[in-house]
């Protein structure tokens, strides 16, 4: 890594505001065994196909997200009433508690296809899906982490955002999924689900 | 239900468009970033962030003036309009929101939600009892807002009139609004680049335009402006200026933000083949710069200057009367962060811009390069103080001078 590399790494880590808010983890565990691990999975490990998990999800994606729900922003039938009215302090405390979570791949991972798997890797450097999710792809912030993920949720992520059913802050997960078919969406999501 | 059908617009409009659909699919803000860069827009917070972390006690402000937290608990406030009856009105981007914020006789706020899940409601401008939102693409009127606050009624539909582009319509770039009442009585808006620099079609982006209050008689009253998100006219002599963000991934100190003076109608400002007054290295087209209009001020290298106001009131020492309080957000696309500040532009009787002051400081620490908030908007209230706020934080600051 060059000097510059390293300084821009620096700066990245260390832009941000300087009062850092003060989540409990604690409570949001709490929290969440109310109103979360029915679907997402008792320690955030989702048994459900279609339902993502997120333990070890980044705090800050959580958050946005379930703002984005309820301001109805972002649609999701199943989950509105749940964020209808949440406080942001319960927002920012499950967001602590998933993301204090070790992560872990979905336990009924179909078996790994090869020629899918090199099918969805070989789109992820053309899509530059490390732009945002880092090289990693474990994320940052408000970017999600995407490995080890249900497959079934990846692809219809992906789908919503593809057929503009789905919107972040902004719209350049859209534009990111521009033009891909549904069996590179389905390739993208067998490689990210095996990705550990 | 209308961003769902804003979205599927969107999709359709990009997957129909051979053009739009060759785009390389990386994020439009990351579009020329050089390899091994890490740079990147910072997080938003939409979050309440408690009244103890709101950072009004790092501020910094010439002899005599203070600062006191005006509001707080007012998650991505940014730019700001006041009614009548003296409610602040403060949009929002991600939120969706659309905040008021009403004084209480013992000097608190009260802060009502009066409009949510919008698709970044940035741009406002006040038009008698009448308040106007500017969302992506989408134009709504407020009448008689001030009188219904807690029960608002629906809004007047002015999305179809104004006919701005839509997100698809800008792939995803600069396509939030930033609204002004001229003294003509048009509403002034931007139309950003739809793009970080490319070519494009001049009479569509990288706009100011005017328009009438019902949407009609659209008038470009700037071009070649990459994408403006504060404008203001001159109180004396009438004439629109405006704040302008640079160009990205083109080196930490090249372009310039600018400041700009618009004395003729339609005159040209020279984006995408000139910024902040010299060539732009892939994009100049062989073209003179000394052809276009040059920037009244250069604000600083990605400093992300945004709302600004000439300074009406008599509060302040009479050497800020006439003169432009500029915020600047502060920059993500640079390695060591500038802005996250407010700067006066002084003017000299021509109009000249003499020398830019430092006026609010405070919230970037060089040392450990961090940042505390961001200001985005300046207003200056009826008795002369100044509101600035602060996205990041949720909070509206209030400045005052005593002699």
């Amino acid at each position: 890594m060059r000097p510059g590399h390293l300084l821009a790494a620096a700066v990245l880590a260390a832009a941000l505001p300087h009062t850092a808010p003060a989540q409990d983890a604690a409570r949001g565990a709490g929290l969440a065994a109310d109103r979360c691990s029915a679907c997402h999975g008792a320690d955030g490990r989702s048994q459900i196909p279609d339902i993502p998990s997120l333990a070890g999800q980044q705090a800050g994606f959580i958050t946005l997200q379930m703002i984005l729900i309820r301001e109805g922003i972002r649609h999701v039938p199943a989950m509105a009433a749940v964020a209808q009215g949440m406080p942001d302090r319960d927002i920012e405390d499950l967001a602590a508690y998933f993301a204090s979570l070790p992560p872990a791949p979905p336990e009924d991972r179909r078996p790994r296809d090869a020629a899918l798997a090199s099918a969805g890797e070989a789109l992820i450097g053309p899509r530059l899906c490390g732009v945002c999710h880092l090289p990693s792809l474990t994320g940052r912030d408000q970017i999600p982490r995407i490995v080890a993920q249900h497959e079934d949720y990846l692809a219809r992520a992906m789908t919503e955002y593809r057929d503009g059913r789905r919107v972040g802050a902004d719209a350049q997960m859209n534009g990111a999924m521009v033009g891909l078919s549904d069996a590179d969406i389905a390739a993208l999501a067998h490689y990210l689900a095996h990705r550990d | 239900m209308t961003m769902r059908r804003l979205l599927l617009g969107l999709a359709v409009a990009l997957a129909a468009g051979p053009a739009l659909a060759q785009q390389p699919a990386v994020p439009g803000w990351a579009v020329g970033r050089p390899e091994g860069s890490t740079l990147a827009p910072h997080a938003p917070r939409l979050t309440v962030t408690p009244p103890d972390q709101v950072p009004v006690g790092a501020l910094r402000l010439p002899p005599g003036f203070q600062a006191e937290v005006f509001a707080h608990g007012i998650p991505g406030a940014r730019m700001m309009a006041e009614g009548p009856n003296g409610t602040i009105f403060a949009g929002t981007r991600a939120i969706g929101r659309v905040y008021a914020i009403s004084r209480n006789p013992d000097g608190t706020t009260r802060t009502r939600i009066i409009a949510q899940g919008l698709a970044q409601p940035n741009g406002l401008v006040m038009i008698g009892n009448s308040l106007y939102v500017l969302a992506v693409n989408r134009v709504l009127r407020y009448d008689n807002i001030e009188a219904n606050l807690d029960n608002v009624p629906a809004p007047v539909e002015l999305t179809q009139a104004f006919g701005l582009p839509t997100d698809a319509d800008h792939g995803g770039n600069h396509s939030w609004k930033f609204a002004a009442l001229g003294p003509d009585g048009r509403i002034y808006t931007n139309v950003g680049m739809n793009c970080n620099i490319c070519e494009t079609d001049r009479d569509r982006f990288a706009l100011l335009v005017s328009f009438n209050p019902d949407g009609s008689d659209r008038r470009i009253e700037a071009r070649g402006v990459r994408n403006s998100v504060g404008m203001a006219h001159h109180p004396v002599t009438r004439e629109l200026w405006a704040t302008n963000n640079g160009r990205d991934w083109a080196g930490n100190d090249w372009p310039n933000d600018t400041l700009h003076r618009v004395r003729r109608m339609g005159e040209d400002h020279g984006f995408p083949f000139c910024s902040s007054g010299s060539a732009d290295p892939q994009f100049n087209a062989g073209r003179n710069c000394s052809e276009f209009v040059q920037p009244a001020a250069l604000l600083g290298p990605h400093v992300a200057s945004l709302g600004m106001r000439f300074y009406t009131g008599t509060m302040f020492p009479e050497a800020y009367r006439n003169q432009i309080f500029i915020a600047r957000r502060g920059s993500w696309n640079r390695e060591r962060l500038t802005g996250y500040d407010v700067v006066v532009a002084h003017l000299d009787a021509q109009g000249n811009v003499t020398r830019l002051e430092e006026f609010m400081t405070g919230l970037r620490d060089d040392a450990n390069q961090r940042f505390l908030d961001r200001p985005v908007d300046v207003h200056v209230m009826r008795d002369g103080s100044l509101l600035v706020s602060g996205e990041q934080m949720g909070a509206i600051y209030r400045i005052t001078y005593r002699r």
